[in-house]
């Protein structure tokens, strides 16, 4: 074999060798696109029927603030709590109300007389429908968290998820009552709450709901605290509630049925009073797919579902087809 | 006119001995001075930052060490102590159980031991953990995150190039001293062989 051709091949190795490192270089760089072999894949899950899919998005808009906390309705008003403000937005999403307070919420409500009850971490505050602070209570203490809170007549219902409880107050703060303690004489479960997600509504008829998220239950009450019924079903399927505690969110329609949403897979869903699947107002492929959180929901008396999309900072809004 | 009392000029040969001199003895308290930092500050280690990894499963097949020098270690102060456990189970899995068809952690390097009802307690079993992150990813998207991933410095060979973090997507590796070799979540419970 003659010199030249020796040469040659050694040349041609030598450049495919640099081609093999460079490529490997360039090819595993930090982001670049790498298929995982360990990929925690739910992607499967994020796919329904579109048959089941009975509600679609007329609406969205963005909300301009820091920190996102909750929302509500009331009097066609759109409601959303963000942070240490409140911000009113009428139903085409024009902003038509924003004032500062000094309370960082977690979530509000609105009563019946367009009081605005914001939930901070600690306790509750009280403001009128302008923004002005009529009442501040007590703190529940440095290990309650609070995550949601419901006003109905002169009863006030607030989650502590830190405590693991319900208390039922009066209007100034009182304690009247706490409701959910562990009690195996009046059937009460309980609460599992994994992570600070413990929402609370009331319903049509002023029976109280809460979800017991570690069980993936609702759980419905007595005035006098005791057990009355529930419902629920865990699984990552459609008809089940996913993770370890879910649904994160929800509220009631006035025919009673439930609006629940969900975190880890987002995905927002309709269920009858007794807990049947009605159809599915938001699917997970809705939701931007590196989001988790669950969007804060609310419903008007139109049956329309307004949802509080943290990763997009959007309100959205979604009608029966 | 006498040039006595004019200033002395400093001839060429003179300017150039001072100023070699000068710049010796300066560059000799410089690298003292450096030298007695550097003995006295911390040596710095590979770490990563938690709150910033995405679950890409590069620590486990970029590391040198085989299995990965990353581990999964376990919060146990922010754990749920849940029973439908996203870290541990598979989506959607069978049952409950610990049989080997419904865990998610293709190891199987996660123990889970009931408590009391509905608790159940999770550890990492670091020989057999590869820090894959799977079980990170369930744990961050439907739990509270307890579970993360660690640089753990009983196997780490601190390479002066780290190969995870030259690939890393997300740059979470970052040096740290090895006063504080670790960045934790919620206070750092070590692994039972650890």
């Amino acid at each position: 074999m003659n010199r030249k051709l020796i040469n040659g091949l050694l040349i041609f190795f030598a450049l495919a060798i640099m081609a093999i490192i460079v490529w490997d270089f360039v090819g595993n760089k930090a982001g670049k696109n790498v298929p995982n072999p360990y990929e925690y894949n739910i992607d499967e899950f994020r796919k329904v029927d579109s048959l089941k899919v009975i509600y679609k998005e007329i609406l969205n808009f963005p909300v301009v603030a820091d920190v996102l906390s909750g929302i509500a309705i009331s009097d066609s008003l759109i409601i959303v709590a963000a942070g240490n403000e409140i911000i009113k937005f009428d139903i085409s999403g024009k902003e038509v109300f924003r004032k500062a307070i000094q309370d960082s919420s977690i979530c509000l409500t609105v009563d019946a007389n367009r009081d605005i009850w914001i939930a901070t971490r600690h306790y509750i505050a009280q403001y009128n429908s302008n923004g002005s602070l009529l009442n501040r209570w007590n703190s529940f203490g440095d290990r309650s968290v609070i995550t949601s809170l419901a006003v109905s007549g002169d009863r006030v219902f607030v989650a502590d998820a830190g405590n693991r409880i319900v208390y039922h107050c009066d209007k100034t703060g009182k304690i009247v009552q706490k409701i959910g303690e562990k009690n195996g004489q009046n059937g009460v479960p309980g609460y599992v709450i994994p992570s600070p997600f413990m929402d609370l509504a009331v319903d049509d008829e002023g029976f109280l709901w809460v979800v017991n998220t570690g069980r993936h239950s609702f759980e419905n009450y007595n005035a006098d605290g005791s057990l009355r019924t529930s419902w629920g079903i865990a699984g990552m399927k459609i008809e089940g509630f996913s993770g370890c505690c879910n649904p994160a969110e929800m509220a009631i329609m006035d025919d009673n049925s439930f609006v629940t949403s969900e975190k880890g897979l987002p995905r927002i869903k309709l269920y009858g009073q007794h807990g049947e699947l009605k159809g599915i107002i938001a699917p997970p492929e809705s939701f931007n797919q590196d989001s988790y959180y669950a969007p804060d929901v609310a419903v008007d008396a139109n049956y329309q579902v307004f949802a509080l999309d943290y990763a997009r900072k959007q309100v959205r809004i979604f009608k029966l087809k | 006119m006498s040039t006595d009392n004019l200033p002395k000029k400093m001839d060429r040969r003179r300017l150039i001995k001072n100023g070699m001199q000068l710049t010796l003895g300066l560059s000799l308290v410089s690298i003292a001075g450096w030298s007695a930092f550097k003995s006295t500050s911390d040596r710095l280690v590979w770490q990563l930052d938690p709150f910033k990894c995405v679950q890409c499963g590069r620590c486990a097949k970029e590391c040198v060490m085989t299995p990965s020098a990353v581990k999964c270690v376990h919060a146990f102060n922010l754990c749920g102590y849940c029973d439908l456990c996203g870290g541990y189970l598979k989506p959607d899995p069978n049952a409950r159980t610990t049989a080997a068809e419904n865990q998610l952690c293709p190891t199987a390097a996660i123990k889970r031991k009931y408590i009391e009802d509905p608790y159940f307690e999770y550890e990492i079993d670091e020989a057999l953990c590869i820090g894959c992150a799977k079980c990170v990813a369930g744990c961050t998207s439907f739990g509270n995150g307890s579970l993360h991933l660690q640089v753990r410095h009983d196997r780490c060979k601190n390479c002066n190039e780290c190969a995870i973090a030259r690939v890393c997507p997300a740059e979470a590796f970052q040096r740290v001293p090895i006063s504080s070799p670790y960045l934790i979540k919620g206070g750092f419970t070590k692994g039972k062989n650890g």
